[in-house]
Formats: C-alpha cells, structure tokens, sequence
C-alpha cells in the first residue's frame, strides 16, 4: 500500500489563483444569452474531458474531441449556450465532473 | 520474474457489465484514498486542496457567484458522497458493474486526481524529472501517475474502446 496521504500535510501549501481571462468579459445587453465555458486545466486529462462533452452534452466524438483541444490550445471553450437557469444547470454538471467551468452573459 | 496483470484494470463483459480487475491489494489502496478523499470534503471549503473540486461559477461576477454557491455547494457535496458510496461499494465486491458505476468509478478517480495534482502544483510541464524518488512528495507523485492510468482504462471502458 502506498504510505501516501493527501489529508493532513501540505494543508497550508498555497495554491496560485486561477488565472482567469477577463477580457471576455464584455459588457452584456440584458437579454443576451448565457455562455458555458471550460478552462484549460493542466490535471483533467483530454481524453477525460472528451468524455464528460459527450455525456452532458449529446456532443459527437468528434465534436467533443474539436471542443477539447480548443480548451487545451486556446484556453477555453464554449461548450454551451441558453438561459440563465440552463447554463447554471450546466456548469453544475461540469464541476460534478471536476471540469473548470463558469458562466456569463454572451457579448 | 515481476507479476503481469494478464488483461487491464476494467474488462468489459458480453453483456454491457464490467469487471474491475484490481488485486486485493490495489482494491484497499484505493479504499484508503476514497476515504480520506471523503474526510476532505467535510473540511472547511477554505482548504486549498479542495480549489478545483469547488470552482468559481461566475468568474466576473461575486455576487452572482455567493448566491450560486449558497444554493449548489451543498447539492455538489452531496452527489460525490454518493459516487463515494458506490465506489466504496464496488471495491469490496468481485461482482460485475453497470455502466452507471464506473461512471462514479470515473468521476471518483478523477476527484482524487485532481486534489491531488492541486497538491503537487501540476502544470502543464509537470513531470516525472520535478518528483524524483528524494523527493517529499514523490509517493503523491507515483499515485497520480497511477490514477491517470487507471482513469484512462476507465475512460476507454465506458467509451466502448
């Protein structure tokens, strides 16, 4: 068995702030929808990432292979689009998931 | 001569089920490190290890993002505890799994993952070079490594690969 835990050490080790891109915050007209994205994060794997598009998302393999190496490459991507309370509802699945999502109005 | 584990970790059965191949030993690694993954969760959300399993909804936005939390966390917590529970339940039995199952298998490794590459400052130049064996975190190292590989046999099962 490994001697390894995770609990107890390095509880007061700091972790750098994600480094989000506000420049796609742009200023929303009120009844523009919501956008979905999806953060690049070094830890999920890619074919991980596929997966989860392709299960929340009805996405095609090939569409959720296009989706990832979007986030991988450019930063992020946006995975999906609606009204406030869908959006909400899919970045709840996505952090289930363990994937770097968040939400705002499209620009 | 070193022991060779005859198919993968996850083997597919002719009837839409899994098998979960892991010896005895792995099986109670792996217990080991779904309860303290359980532990961390009931600790105070300030805990920077639990940073990517509880991300930022509204990243331009903290009001809006309060308000999300206030109703979401809770409801977060509560659906690992459950894949916990199935993980949890699945390692103690030699019985078959349901797609559903691995799934939580799935989600439940790449938990671990993550908190522990949140731990081990993983970026995308990480590797094995930045954890050799004098290292204090090398153990954590090993067992990242371990679950990414166990994760991707996962990932290609549920895939139908």
């Amino acid at each position: 068995m490994f001697p390894v835990r995770f609990i107890t050490p390095q509880a007061n080790q700091q972790v750098a702030e994600p480094e989000l891109d506000n420049q796609v915050d742009e200023v929303p007209e009120q009844d523009l929808p919501w956008i979905v994205l999806v953060w690049n994060d070094p830890i999920n794997l890619m074919s991980y990432v596929s997966f989860v598009f392709q299960k929340l998302f009805g996405y095609s393999k090939e569409k959720a292979d296009l989706l990832m190496l979007d986030v991988h490459e450019k930063g992020r991507a946006v995975v999906s689009t609606g009204p406030r309370e869908r959006a909400e509802l899919d970045v709840f699945h996505l952090h289930e998931h363990g994937l770097w999502a968040t939400m705002q109005k499209d620009s | 001569m070193s022991w060779r584990r005859p198919k993968g970790p996850i083997i597919a059965n002719n009837d839409g089920t899994f098998l979960i191949n892991l010896t005895p030993d792995e099986r109670g690694t792996l217990s080991g490190f779904v309860d303290q993954l359980e532990s961390l969760l009931k600790a105070d959300l300030s805990d920077e290890r639990l940073k990517r399993l509880y991300p930022v909804a509204y990243h331009d936005d903290a009001e809006k993002d309060a308000e999300y939390q206030g109703y979401m966390r809770d409801e977060l917590t509560q659906s690992r505890a459950a894949a916990i529970d199935t993980v949890r339940s699945m390692l103690t039995s030699e019985e078959s799994v349901t797609t559903a199952q691995l799934v939580a298998f799935m989600t439940v490794l790449n938990n671990l993952r993550l908190v522990l590459g949140t731990l081990l400052d993983v970026g995308e130049d990480t590797d094995e070079d930045d954890f050799e064996e004098d290292h204090p975190l090398y153990g954590q190292y090993q067992l990242y490594g371990y679950l990414g590989w166990l994760l991707e046999w996962t990932i290609a099962a549920v895939s139908g690969q």
